[in-house]
């Protein structure tokens, strides 16, 4: 049973144990927005926004790359990549899935 | 039980001006509403035996007793959920009177919103405590992807309800149009005098595209309201047109969140306002359509037509199409948001939407509803139902 975003507990079972599992960084765009106002410094705007519904059954808020605006269809096809972020970090992002299955 | 069966009435209301730079503490705001409120009730201080606010207030209770000068508090409590708890305080306070745990309650939000150390629509970055804040540790999934603001978070539900029920921007600006027409006669409204056309609207610039611009933006304000709560005996001997609180109700479900609310299988519908609809009018058998005048927590515009479908006002998706037929109007088949909503008049974080509520069971709003009866107050997964008798 996968949860997210990650709490205590399991609160199908109650149980405390945990393990993180990897996941295929597969799945379809359930929404989006292209984030004008207002702004922060560190991102560059507009931000594209999204969320993804993942093939194993989970949803993340994440960002889109590597496609135009236009180009947006909620319900696409999207694979993962990651983009470095502040200090030594990386963060899961989404493209359009170059080989769509 | 279902409901309070009218044992608990809002006998005062008070407020602020409504502004963007109070230039004084909230604290201090809180006082000169809860002051106003009790002057209005006919009450003093020292009747008050309980309180009754939000978890994100930042008015702490003994500042208020010994500001005000409160004696002796038997009932306090806060609401969880932000704005959407805002109509909880009268679920608390109507609660504590049933009981017999307060006699008299003060539910009170004080808000600087604009001039505060944070704009209140403005970026957050820091990782949300669970309590103090309108937040959820959820919050924190959303910052590395520049998901900052309210606007941001409401945005992502938005995109997916217009989606799937192919509602455009222009269906959802029909609704400002029809709350700023309220708000231009107002003069307590930040809209007051300021009309607004669907042009107007259209030509605003997008916040999140493709589903909030400007105008859909409810106004960050700072101010304060104040409501007084008793039992319906203790209202008979008041000078005051008592609002009976016939039901009160919460929904807080297993499935969302607060503001990063994006977890809910179906995001294209308000849960939360699909179970408070049930608990207010099912299971008290009070029909849709005895209601004369809504108020409806409209921190943007999309959540007002979610939460009219939600609350079964209209079937899903039928929303575009109830507003288009001038509903939420003067004359219409649901008058809403008499005072512009939190979009035109202001946002003191949905506390006034109660005060117009009240104003119009009394009779004394600036844009009168005919004859009015019952009025729904509702935040998506808080409400109530006021009656004049």
């Amino acid at each position: 049973m996968l949860r997210h975003p990650p709490r205590p507990m399991c609160p199908h079972c109650q149980s405390l144990d945990y393990e993180a599992v990897q996941l295929s960084g597969r799945g379809t765009l359930y929404s989006y927005a292209l984030l004008h106002h207002p702004r922060h410094p560190a991102f560059d705007y507009p931000v594209v926004a999204a969320l993804v519904d993942l093939d194993e059954g989970v949803r993340v808020v994440s960002n889109l790359v590597d496609v135009e605006p236009g180009e947006i269809r909620i319900g696409m096809p999207l694979e993962v990549t990651f983009e470095p972020t502040a200090g030594d970090g990386s963060v899961p992002v989404f493209r359009p899935a170059r080989d769509a299955a | 039980m279902s409901g309070f069966g009218g044992r608990a009435a809002i006998v005062g209301v008070g407020a602020t001006e409504f502004s963007r730079q109070a230039g004084r503490t909230e604290l201090q705001l809180a006082c000169e509403a809860i002051r106003d409120a009790l002057g209005d009730a006919g009450l003093t201080a020292t009747d008050v035996d309980g309180i009754v606010s939000y978890t994100v207030d930042p008015v702490e209770e003994t500042e208020l007793v010994r500001s005000v000068g409160f004696q002796e508090i038997g009932f306090s409590s806060r609401v969880p959920y932000g704005g959407g708890g805002s109509m909880g305080t009268l679920l608390h306070a109507a609660a504590a009177i049933a009981s017999g745990a307060a006699e008299v309650v003060v539910a009170y939000r004080a808000i600087r919103a604009r001039s505060g150390a944070t704009r209140f629509g403005g970026a957050k970055t820091a990782a949300s405590p669970t309590s103090g804040h309108s937040g959820t540790t959820a919050m924190q999934w959303c910052m590395p992807y520049g998901v900052l603001t309210p606007a941001s978070w409401m945005a992502l539900n938005a995109t997916r309800y217009m989606h799937t029920y192919g509602v455009t921007s222009a269906d959802i600006g029909r609704a400002v149009v029809q709350l700023r027409a309220y708000a231009e006669t107002n003069p307590a409204a930040w809209g007051y005098r300021r009309p607004m056309t669907l042009e107007d609207h259209q030509a605003s610039r997008w916040i999140a595209e493709p589903c909030i611009r400007l105008f859909d933006c409810c106004q960050e304000t700072d101010g304060s309201v104040a409501l007084v709560i008793t039992s319906r005996e203790r209202a008979a001997d008041l000078p005051s047109q008592p609002a009976f609180i016939a039901v009160a109700a919460g929904a807080g479900l297993f499935g969302q969140e607060i503001a990063s609310d994006h977890y809910s299988r179906d995001l294209a519908v308000m849960e939360g306002s699909v179970a408070l609809g049930r608990r207010l009018f099912d299971r008290t058998g009070i029909g849709r359509d005895e209601i004369d005048a809504a108020m409806i927590y409209d921190a943007f515009s999309p959540i007002l037509l979610m939460q009219l479908e939600g609350l079964g006002f209209c079937g899903l998706g039928e929303a575009k199409d109830f507003i288009a037929a001038g509903s939420l109007a003067p004359g219409g088949a649901l008058p809403t948001n008499t005072n512009g909503g939190l979009i035109g008049e202001g946002y003191i974080h949905g506390l006034n939407l109660v005060l117009e509520a009240v104003r119009q069971l009394r009779g004394t709003a600036v844009n009168q509803v005919a004859d009015p009866r019952q009025i729904l107050v509702s935040a998506s997964r808080t409400g109530a139902i006021l009656t004049r008798d």
